[in-house]
């Protein structure tokens, strides 16, 4: 298998009124070309800042990370264009209709013209939203800013998805597309890493499964192997084996 | 990256912020609606008196009769003040015009210039002419020298008795009302609100709804960002300035006298820093809420300390040299300059020069401080 994100001692220390603070503690994996990776982990754990550092936003404190072969904080405007990422936040205008918004994307990527209109088309009809392209995003619906947010990351057709906790307060409904847009996106041969809390999405969908606490990474499998080391029946299980029962704060 | 792709990325920006603020009527009508009530509720009646204004008297003439019309202006002390109004300067041989060119260089606020045969027509019994110039631009400061020289020629007996003497005050920038000397710096107090708030607010907006993080984790380089916001306020804040232009032609017939383009310069380079200012600020703030707070600390000892709505001149002294600490009393100042004075570039390059620090300096510190990092 080919790997296509290797990072090395990943430490990432800040400083908060005069203490220092480590989010990240010396972590390194490896994801491979094509595989759907999760990380799970309670809040506080370092999924985010892990996110961030390797989406080029955070600058690491040491460590080393590839992306594709190129190396994050030295390459990052050779990174930015193959990687795609929807961020937990829904990061729409909502004074734009959903097409303006998609274009906005699109023109910040240089996608020709031509191109990104075919491309909007496509993925407007792929999240069944062609019916409201031209509305303003600040009457959509929960679920639409959703499915929109998440288009919005795929207009310049990445190699790689970064996804940070896509189902978080979404209905079943909207939950079932999205997770099938992931599977969609992952059979074109997208790489696709995201952060959850749900376990039983991480169980049903990741390839590998990535279980953070308290800045380290205490483990890294297939979800079944996950669930035999550590005697579980589920993930859920499995991830309050590794971290513990009391909440972080 | 090359120049023209962070160009053609920074013109999407900024197509982007019109397209949302072309969408926010509740934005627009205020935006242009406040400047205008200032000019209204302002521009009637507002008065003030006057300290230690610099004073030139030129005196050709060595008789009894001037020096006694002199010791009267340097020693007069308005009825509630302590001070000497005037703080003169005297000299011989200076022709009108290069009295009139010191006062539009801003170093006298008022000229008094009493003839050679001043004493000896007196002693004759004949009429002489005494020329009064003054810094209409500060209308205040203007009416009250014509005022209070009026007066002391009556008190010292020379205007009345004789009934030779006459005053010749000649209107240096034409008549002139409080609206012309307020609109110059409304344009330039309007200017710097609206880039330091607009500009901040959005980026302070943008972080707080995520958008920003977004735009950031794309290849536009935070250059271009900076740059499309800036297009968009430069091109908005030139488009109200006008606006403003336009209305004061039409409510009091105000009128530019000196060239627009130096109007457009010092805007522009104002536009600038005001951009910068915004930037810091949304830099340092975490949401719209402390940002309108932090913004507020910045920009309202703006508004009153420098002479927007009275004349400096006639403020205490600790007040001037705050204020000339503050960057909009220089574009205030470059304004007043070339739309009322009509001077040209040298009169204004002390300004110029300050402006353009100005725009430097929080520009640079705002791109520096604008981080990519969520």
């Amino acid at each position: 298998m080919e790997p296509i994100i290797e990072v090395k001692n990943l430490v990432k220390t800040f400083d908060s009124r005069g203490k220092k603070i480590t989010a990240v503690n010396d972590v390194s994996f490896t994801v491979f070309k094509g595989e759907i990776f999760g990380m799970i982990g309670p809040n506080g754990a370092g999924k985010s800042t892990t996110f961030s550092m390797l989406t080029t936003l955070t600058k690491p404190t040491s460590g080393n990370i590839k992306v594709s072969g190129l190396d994050v904080g030295k390459q990052d405007d050779r990174i930015r264009p193959i990687i795609g990422i929807v961020p937990q936040k829904l990061s729409l205008y909502p004074l734009l209709t959903a097409r303006e918004n998609l274009k906005f994307m699109g023109k910040l990527y240089n996608i020709p013209k031509k191109v990104m209109e075919e491309r909007i088309d496509y993925y407007l009809r792929l999240v069944g939203l062609e019916d409201s392209a031209d509305r303003f995003t600040e009457g959509f619906s929960g679920g639409m800013k959703q499915r929109l947010s998440v288009i919005c990351a795929v207009m310049h057709d990445p190699q790689i998805l970064f996804w940070d906790e896509p189902s978080t307060g979404l209905d079943p409904q909207t939950r079932q597309a999205i997770w099938k847009l992931a599977r969609k996106f992952n059979e074109d041969g997208k790489t696709l890493i995201f952060t959850t809390h749900y376990m039983e999405e991480a169980e049903n969908i990741c390839d590998r499964v990535a279980v953070m606490n308290l800045g380290k990474m205490v483990a890294l499998d297939n979800p079944e192997v996950l669930k035999e080391t550590s005697g579980s029946l589920n993930l859920e299980q499995v991830f309050m084996h590794f971290t513990g029962e009391g909440v972080c704060n | 990256m090359t120049i023209k792709t962070e160009l053609i990325d920074s013109l999407a920006v900024a197509e982007k912020e019109f397209k949302i603020l072309s969408r926010r009527k509740g934005v627009i009508i205020p935006l242009l609606l406040f400047p205008l009530v200032m000019m209204i509720f302002f521009g009637y009646g507002m008065g003030g008196t006057l300290k230690d204004a610099p004073f030139l008297i030129v005196n050709s003439d060595t008789g009894q009769a001037s020096s006694s019309l002199i010791q009267e202006v340097g020693s007069y002390t308005p009825k509630y003040d302590s001070y000497p109004m005037f703080s003169v300067t005297y000299s011989k041989d200076m022709s009108q015009s290069e009295a009139e060119s010191k006062i539009n260089a801003g170093v006298y606020k008022g000229a008094l210039i009493i003839p050679p045969d001043f004493s000896d027509n007196i002693a004759k019994n004949q009429s002489t002419t005494l020329t009064l110039l003054t810094d209409s631009s500060d209308i205040t400061a203007s009416e009250n020298i014509i005022n209070t020289i009026k007066q002391l020629l009556t008190t010292t007996g020379l205007l009345k008795i004789t009934g030779l003497v006459s005053l010749n005050v000649p209107n240096i920038y034409g008549n002139l009302e409080y609206l012309d000397f307020l609109t110059p710096g409304i344009i330039a107090l309007t200017i710097f609100f609206g880039s330091v708030m607009t500009t901040g607010a959005a980026i302070a907006e943008e972080k707080e709804s995520g958008t920003l993080v977004r735009m950031l984790m794309t290849p536009i380089s935070k250059r271009s960002v900076i740059l499309g916001k800036t297009f968009y306020q430069l091109i908005l804040e030139l488009a109200k300035a006008v606006i403003l232009i336009l209305v004061a032609y039409f409510l009091v017939g105000f009128r530019i006298n000196g060239s627009w383009l130096l109007v457009a310069l010092v805007l522009v380079l104002f536009t600038l820093g005001g951009v910068g200012v915004g930037i810091i600020l949304s830099a340092k703030a975490e949401s719209m809420e402390s940002f309108d707070q932090l913004a507020m600390l910045v920009t309202m000892p703006s508004m009153f300390l420098t002479g927007v709505f009275f004349p400096l001149s006639s403020a205490p002294v600790w007040m001037q040299c705050l204020a000339r600490c503050v960057p909009l009393t220089y574009a205030i100042d470059a304004m007043r300059t070339i739309m009322v004075k009509g001077q040209n570039l040298n009169a204004i390059s002390t300004d110029l020069i300050i402006l353009t620090l100005f725009a430097i300096v929080t520009f640079t510190l705002g791109v520096h401080l604008f981080r990519r990092e969520a």
